[in-house]
């Protein structure tokens, strides 16, 4: 375990930014923190990093607690939201701060430097200041200046935030690569974006109001999430309401064959990419209908649940139903599942 | 309209000291005798003196506002709010009280053992000190608000300590607003007349305060002459800082 936190809590005067974190990010493993703003995202970040004093719980780094140490001495690469370059310092200055700090050999810092540009692609900018760059080459600069000390832990403060859509979608597969060149580092990374998380994380823990929701496998997350807060804040889901009658599910009074009935107060959980629209199916009313390029999204009401919209994503290129027509919509057994109703 | 009488009010003094700096008599409408005899009073024996004893208080007394303004800033970061306020209140009285009334109250507390400073030049060092340090707090403090936690945050986890932290991220980013304030308060500073007038000892008497005493004396063509001294070292030193200043903001 290269990173533990334990029961890990944060006030800042009396409002309380994270309470009881339990977590820990194997080595090599990319843990995403998802959440909306104000979740404690961010605040359980800080905590690691030592930036902010946990008012209880622990955290240990390579089994070393380190709750009390402060941030020069925990050796954690960070990587903050707005990059926070040294404005008065070259690129490469930037990058051998950390070694420089260290006292290392001035061959070695030299020779590092070089390596960590090299790794970012940002050797010819060297010499460069801070405000001559891109927002995604200071991004690159600041990733290569956290990762010049060889830190155990690397942390990522939505570090994508900053940059628009199509710089973002470049940055996503230049962090894969990074990931890949940095085997052995445990990465926590900071998100608000499911599209982000689901792309980079090996788990995904998503958080709510200070709380951690749930977490599990990036994958056994979306396929089955565990909570309705996780299953519309993770992918969009359409959440219905159920009746359960005996060992029958039933969505406004038709019964859904296959679908396995459990205890509890429970909504019925499918992807919109999952729903289809074809014969034998729910009636509903077609509300609106958003061309997105490979795909089209359509937004139905079921008849008898007035106040629910069902998002259904079809793949373009087929004829669509008009805005207001009667559609018979299909929800496939193994793509639905129920999730505890809990508070949304 | 409000540009001619803005012209009146804000350049023509600046003329008629010109003009009178540089004549022998002014009788008429208009001054007469042109001769530079003032200016070469104004740049040699006493007058001289009085010149580089500006200079000295103001770099003296700029400098330790500076480095005491920028300390107290960067302390009431992290101190608590209350002591905080207090401090800001501090910092800020010698703005507000009248710079006479702060003269009268150096003098009466360095006039006696242990802080025997009356007639010495420190009292006037400090005099300056006193009155230029509610500027340079002002402005670093203001540049220090504006600047992020993030990046002293970062810093630290590189493995910085706190005072490679201050020294090499810290106080370089806060450079143009120090040189800022050291400008500011230099140009303060070779102005003062108020307090300075309350507590100079004869040893020590300013550049404005020589201008006071020989306007006082009747010698108006020589204070002119001294004036325009005064006026001059002053935009050279400021346009010097401000260049230092500009360099820092490239950079």
């Amino acid at each position: 375990m290269t990173v533990q936190l334990e029961d890990v809590t944060v006030h800042f005067g009396r409002t309380c930014a994270l309470e009881g974190l339990n977590l820990t990010v194997a080595a090599g493993e990319t843990v995403a923190l998802l959440g909306p703003s104000g979740s404690g995202k961010s605040t359980a970040l800080k905590a690691v990093a030592g930036f902010v004093r946990p008012s209880r719980g622990r955290i240990r780094i390579a089994g070393v607690d380190v709750t009390d140490v402060p941030p020069a001495k925990r050796g954690i690469g960070v990587v903050v939201q707005q990059y926070a370059l040294f404005p008065h310092l070259r690129v490469a200055d930037n990058v051998a701060f950390g070694l420089r700090a260290a006292r290392r050999p001035k061959a070695e810092v030299t020779r590092r430097v070089a390596e960590m540009l090299d790794m970012v692609g940002m050797s010819t900018y060297a010499r460069r200041f801070p405000r001559e760059l891109s927002g995604g080459q200071q991004q690159r600069v600041a990733i290569a200046r956290a990762l010049a000390i060889r830190p155990p832990v690397l942390l990522l403060d939505d570090p994508l935030a900053a940059l628009d859509a199509q710089l973002r979608a470049d940055m996503l597969d230049e962090l894969q690569k990074l990931r890949r060149e940095v085997p052995d580092v445990a990465i926590v990374y900071v998100t608000h974006d499911q599209a982000e998380a689901l792309a980079l994380a090996d788990r995904i823990a998503v958080m709510r109001a200070a709380r951690l929701v749930d977490i599990a496998p990036s994958a056994d997350l979306y396929a089955a999430p565990p909570s309705a807060f996780t299953a519309s804040f993770l992918g969009g889901a359409n959440l219905l309401p159920v009746e359960v009658s005996a060992d029958e599910v039933r969505v406004a009074g038709h019964p859904l064959a296959g679908v396995r009935a459990k205890e509890g107060n429970n909504l019925l959980c499918i992807r919109p990419h999952a729903v289809r629209l074809g014969s034998g199916g729910l009636p509903a009313r077609l509300l609106a209908a958003q061309w997105r390029g490979a795909s089209s999204r359509l937004t139905c009401a079921i008849d008898g649940l007035p106040d629910v919209r069902v998002h259904i994503d079809v793949p373009a290129g087929g004829p669509l139903p008009e805005v207001g027509a009667q559609v018979s919509m299909v929800l496939p057994p193994e793509a639905c599942s129920l999730v505890p109703a809990g508070t949304r | 309209m409000f540009a001619i009488v803005l012209a009146v009010l804000v350049l023509a003094p600046f003329v008629v000291v010109g003009a009178a700096a540089f004549s022998g008599s002014w009788n008429g409408v208009f001054p007469s005798d042109p001769t530079t005899s003032h200016l070469r009073d104004a740049l040699s024996g006493d007058e001289l003196a009085s010149l580089t004893v500006s200079l000295q208080t103001a770099l003296l007394g700029g400098l330790l506002a500076v480095v005491f303004g920028t300390w107290a800033a960067l302390a009431s970061r992290t101190a608590s709010a209350p002591l905080v306020r207090f401090t800001d209140a501090l910092y800020h009285l010698p703005i507000a009280v009248p710079s006479v009334v702060v003269g009268l109250g150096l003098l009466v507390a360095f006039s006696r053992p242990p802080l025997l400073l009356n007639g010495t030049k420190w009292i006037v060092v400090i005099a300056h000190l006193v009155l230029m340090v509610a500027f340079t707090y002002g402005t670093v403090a203001a540049a220090l608000q504006r600047t992020d936690d993030a990046y002293a945050d970062v810093a630290a986890s590189l493995g910085a300590s706190p005072a490679r932290v201050l020294w090499q991220v810290r106080l370089p980013m806060l450079r143009p607003a120090i040189v800022s304030a050291a400008s500011l308060s230099v140009a303060l500073s070779m102005g003062e007349v108020g307090a300075t007038i309350m507590v100079y000892p004869a040893s020590w008497r300013t550049l404005p305060v020589s201008v006071f005493a020989l306007t006082d004396r009747g010698q108006t063509f020589v204070a002119a002459a001294e004036s325009l001294v005064l006026l001059a070292v002053t935009v050279v030193l400021v346009v010097t800082l401000d260049r230092l200043r500009g360099r820092a903001v490239e950079r």
